[in-house]
């Protein structure tokens, strides 16, 4: 009786301290102040190693740091070679960078497409307690010429999908994103047209995009023409494994007014984890994005309506147009016609996914979600050439890892909104 | 192309009462005994109570498809011969869900909603894997 008399009093308790501060203990208070990104592609003579190294100097003399000043190397997972994937693990990118002795903490963070995220508020958490002071975050991967383009697909088949309930039953990314649209179009009556849409709509990004693998323009026929993988996913709805790196720098927002003018806050940032074994996600049409963009807009103290760019973590059409549609841009159902009407091409009151997405700009395995909050930061910074949204002060990011395992939503802006 | 052999699951001490099922031809899940709530895949504690009361049911085999896809093209290499397949999401009567196939089924003929009752196909002397054929075929 005790426990159910106190159970309202703790969970407005609970309400209050979520909307009245706790949760706003990273707002404004960590920013990125330096971003880089080698082009992705095929690139079978560009050690990986290389990719990384590129990207972080380039982060390095964006941010106009010091090497030296970097105290803690965060690479994320790398998957088309253990070995290498163990030597980023065990410190070999602060040997590389002549930091041996002067970084404190080497270590993986590591959940598949939405590393991005995780590197993003981990980086921010550490900075904003002070427990480190410059924090380098890199991604770097050989997925196209590091492995075969079979054992790219059997790499997936069993990359995050379950060995003992999916596996023998000939599950892989095609089918896995194929099962989601099937039951999104069964739903919401969206066309086959409007989710070749979406790949037009990154593409057009991609063609102003010089690190995109996919510059030539695209159409609607072309995607509705390619081969059918897994109904109704056809090739050109797929994303292609590309080999890619990409890095960004954060330190606490207080500290990087003394390197930039233009530091990129991170506002707000929250997220759900909804299933392991996809098949026991219990609504493949919405994955928890609406919860999780709910907390991170109040975090921000913003809106959907605030947000001048919305990069959206792809892979596959459906997820971006899942993503786009919870995270609050538009009600269910009404994203496809968005995309077809070209409202989120360039120029359009939507600019979506504006690097081209991995539909485009190609998959780096976790740094297709890396490249997109660089995407993100550069957009803001206001460094986005022929792309550039004018004016971009905010920015929402939406990440997901594995077989969508996870929903993250981070809002990232140039002011921090009361 | 060289096929791969069929992958068998990867199973636990656990979970082998369910394969061993399956081989028998049966469908079974669990149950909790302590909160009563149906469990698939099959846990050592249960996911809603922790209890590690746990029992085995056999279920009804009879459900309908969430959602599916047949796959036609870029198969993983162990499946390369079996296109086009049906992958279906099946939510069984006993309110859990799993992943399978949908077999005896024109691949132009499964819909989502599509009322589904198990039946088994062996990959080899030790696993057969539970599918699901449209209800309308007996």
């Amino acid at each position: 009786l005790l426990f159910e008399q106190s159970l309202p009093i703790l969970s407005y308790t609970v309400q209050r301290t979520v909307n009245g501060g706790k949760t706003m203990i990273l707002k404004g208070k960590a920013a990125i102040i330096g971003i880089g990104e080698v082009p992705s592609g095929r690139f079978p003579e560009r050690p990986c190693i290389v990719s990384a190294l590129d990207a972080v100097v380039m982060a390095i003399k964006d941010a106009g740091i010091k090497a030296e000043e970097i105290d803690m190397v965060m690479p994320t997972g790398t998957v088309y070679n253990a070995q290498y994937n163990n030597e980023m693990i065990t410190g070999r990118l602060v040997e590389e960078l002549g930091l041996a002795g002067k970084v404190k903490i080497n270590v993986q963070a590591f959940s598949g497409g939405s590393s991005s995220s995780t590197l993003m508020k981990l980086a921010a958490a550490m900075v904003i307690s002070g427990a480190a002071k410059c924090i380098l975050c890199v991604h770097s991967e050989k997925l196209a010429t590091g492995v075969s383009m079979q054992g790219g697909i059997d790499l997936f088949s069993t990359a995050g999908i379950a060995k003992e309930w999916e596996v023998p039953f000939g599950q892989h990314y095609s089918s896995v994103a194929a099962l989601a649209t099937q039951r999104y179009k069964y739903e919401t009556g969206t066309t086959d047209e409007q989710l070749a849409a979406i790949c037009v709509s990154n593409r057009k990004w991609a063609e102003l995009n010089p690190n995109a693998m996919f510059r030539k323009p695209l159409t609607i026929e072309e995607v509705l023409t390619s081969k059918m993988l897994s109904t109704p996913l056809r090739s050109k709805q797929s994303n292609m494994l590309a080999d890619g790196g990409a890095a960004f720098i954060v330190m606490s927002a207080e500290k990087a007014g003394n390197y930039t003018d233009k530091p990129v806050y991170l506002l707000g940032s929250s997220s759900r984890v909804t299933h392991f074994v996809y098949s026991q996600e219990p609504d493949l049409t919405r994955f928890s994005y609406a919860e999780a963009a709910k907390d991170a807009f109040r975090e921000a103290g913003l809106t959907p309506q605030d947000i001048d760019v919305m990069e959206i973590y792809d892979s596959y059409p459906i997820y971006q147009l899942i993503g786009f549609e919870e995270t609050g841009f538009c009600k269910r159902g009404e994203g496809g016609r968005l995309f077809l009407e070209g409202h989120t091409w360039p120029g359009g009151k939507y600019p979506v996914t504006t690097n081209g997405g991995m539909l485009s700009q190609g998959h780096t395995g976790g740094g297709g979600g890396v490249a997109l909050l660089v995407e993100s930061a550069r957009q803001l910074m206001g460094k986005a050439g022929e792309r550039q949204v004018k004016d971009a002060r905010f920015a929402a990011y939406t990440s997901t890892g594995g077989t969508y395992y996870d929903a993250h939503v981070t809002i990232l802006g140039t002011e921090v909104p009361n | 192309m060289a096929i791969s052999e069929k992958p068998v699951p990867e199973t636990s001490t656990w979970t082998e009462p369910f394969w061993k099922a399956a081989r028998e031809r049966k469908l079974i899940i669990q149950r909790c005994i302590d909160c009563r709530k149906n469990i698939f895949y099959p846990r050592l504690i249960c996911p809603f109570c922790f209890s590690k009361n746990i029992e085995w049911i056999e279920a009804s085999g009879k459900g309908t498809v969430y959602t599916f896809t047949v796959v036609e093209n870029n198969a993983p290499s162990a499946f390369l011969n079996d296109m086009p397949y049906i992958i279906a999401v099946v939510r069984l009567d006993e309110g859990v869900q799993m992943l399978s196939n949908i077999v005896d089924c024109e691949p132009d003929q499964v819909r989502c909603d599509m009322p589904v009752a198990v039946t088994y196909k062996k990959i080899n002397e030790e696993y057969t894997l539970p599918v699901f054929k449209p209800q309308s075929i007996r």
